[in-house]
């Protein structure tokens, strides 16, 4: 988001949002390293895709991937609130027009926390079917894409609550906690997409 | 914002062509190179996107005129703290971390709770006390 234009002559893009955006790049760099790992076992291992990729709930992993794409839609909602420097509800909670930016989050935390739990109870699901992370290279990567990207959501999770948390600490609703709450979006939605190459590399393409 | 904006844009076109000849020149059985050429890609297309999805919404800044002034620069560019010492604690904190991976697991409990510490603290650094905003 532009930087408050009443507080200086010069309209200038918001460093914050500038500096996010640049580290993320560097967060995709990152991924592209899983994803290398993933592309260069799966080529020189087809077998063993054959015959653990079948092992998957696809449709399980669809609906959790469709919930972490809807608290992005939440989470968007959230910021446009934001930038209006609307904190808080005015109406009752059950009037969502009337919802604030901290409403919003707490929607999408709940749907992230879904996903996250999700994802869990898959695990739980594999290694009692004993594979396990050290059992062969599938799992090892499955694992490892799937784990790191959990840890990212995790981490979001817990932006949101440090941003939640900081509209109780003013009575004014600033531009620099409309721009936390604005970077930790691009944050969610950077993590969301991601998730969605990942879900395609590792479900939907198969053997 | 016109020479940022073109600068990423040449890095991504550069990576998404060098990263296609990478893959036919080793005949698509090599992903490595291919993946993280075609996301170098992506790393400067994010940037070029979001810097003109930004300048869309701005005016020009003096430095796009050639005829600007310093002087025009000035005004508010965010806000900043004047010192902090939470990053250190952070960086203590991760090291203790990284430590319990490399030594012993229950370093990271302690690694972790001094991690919320941390974090805690440079987050609501400047929502508190006298200063806050």
């Amino acid at each position: 988001m532009p930087s408050d234009p009443v507080m200086g002559p010069v309209t200038r893009p918001n460093m914050v949002s500038v500096g996010t955006i640049v580290w993320l790049s560097s967060e995709l760099m990152f991924f592209a390293g899983l994803f290398a790992i993933f592309f260069t076992l799966r080529a020189m291992r087809p077998d063993l895709w054959a015959e653990r990729v079948p092992m998957l709930d696809v449709p399980y992993a669809a609906i959790n991937t469709l919930i972490l794409v809807i608290s992005s839609v939440w989470c968007q909602l959230g910021v446009m609130k934001a930038e209006a420097l609307q904190p808080s509800r005015t109406g009752s909670l059950l009037q969502v027009g009337k919802w604030g930016m901290r409403e919003w989050y707490v929607l999408t935390y709940i749907f992230g926390a879904v996903f996250v739990s999700g994802q869990v109870a898959e695990y739980a699901k594999l290694v009692s079917e004993g594979i396990t992370m050290s059992a062969d290279a599938w799992s090892s990567v499955f694992y490892l894409t799937t784990g790191l990207h959990g840890i990212h959501v995790t981490a979001g999770l817990i932006a949101f609550l440090l941003i939640i948390g900081r509209t109780f600490t003013t009575r004014h609703y600033s531009h620099a906690q409309a721009t936390g709450a604005v970077v930790t979006s691009y944050y969610w939605h950077f993590v969301d997409v991601v998730w969605i190459a990942l879900f395609a590399s590792i479900y939907l393409l198969g053997a | 914002m016109k020479p940022e904006i073109q600068m990423f844009n040449i890095i991504a076109g550069f990576f998404l062509v060098v990263g296609v000849i990478y893959g036919v020149v080793t005949d698509w059985t090599e992903w490595v190179g291919v993946i993280a050429l075609i996301l170098c890609a992506g790393l400067g297309a994010m940037i070029g996107f979001y810097l003109w999805m930004v300048a869309r919404k701005l005016p020009l800044r003096p430095e796009d005129d050639l005829d600007g002034e310093i002087e025009q620069q000035a005004g508010y560019y965010g806000a900043f703290t004047p010192y902090s010492w939470w990053p250190l604690w952070l960086g203590i904190a991760s090291a203790l971390i990284f430590l319990g991976t490399a030594v012993a697991w229950w370093i990271i409990a302690f690694g972790a709770l001094f991690g919320v510490f941390a974090v805690v603290g440079w987050v609501y650094e400047s929502f508190h006390g006298e200063h806050a905003r």
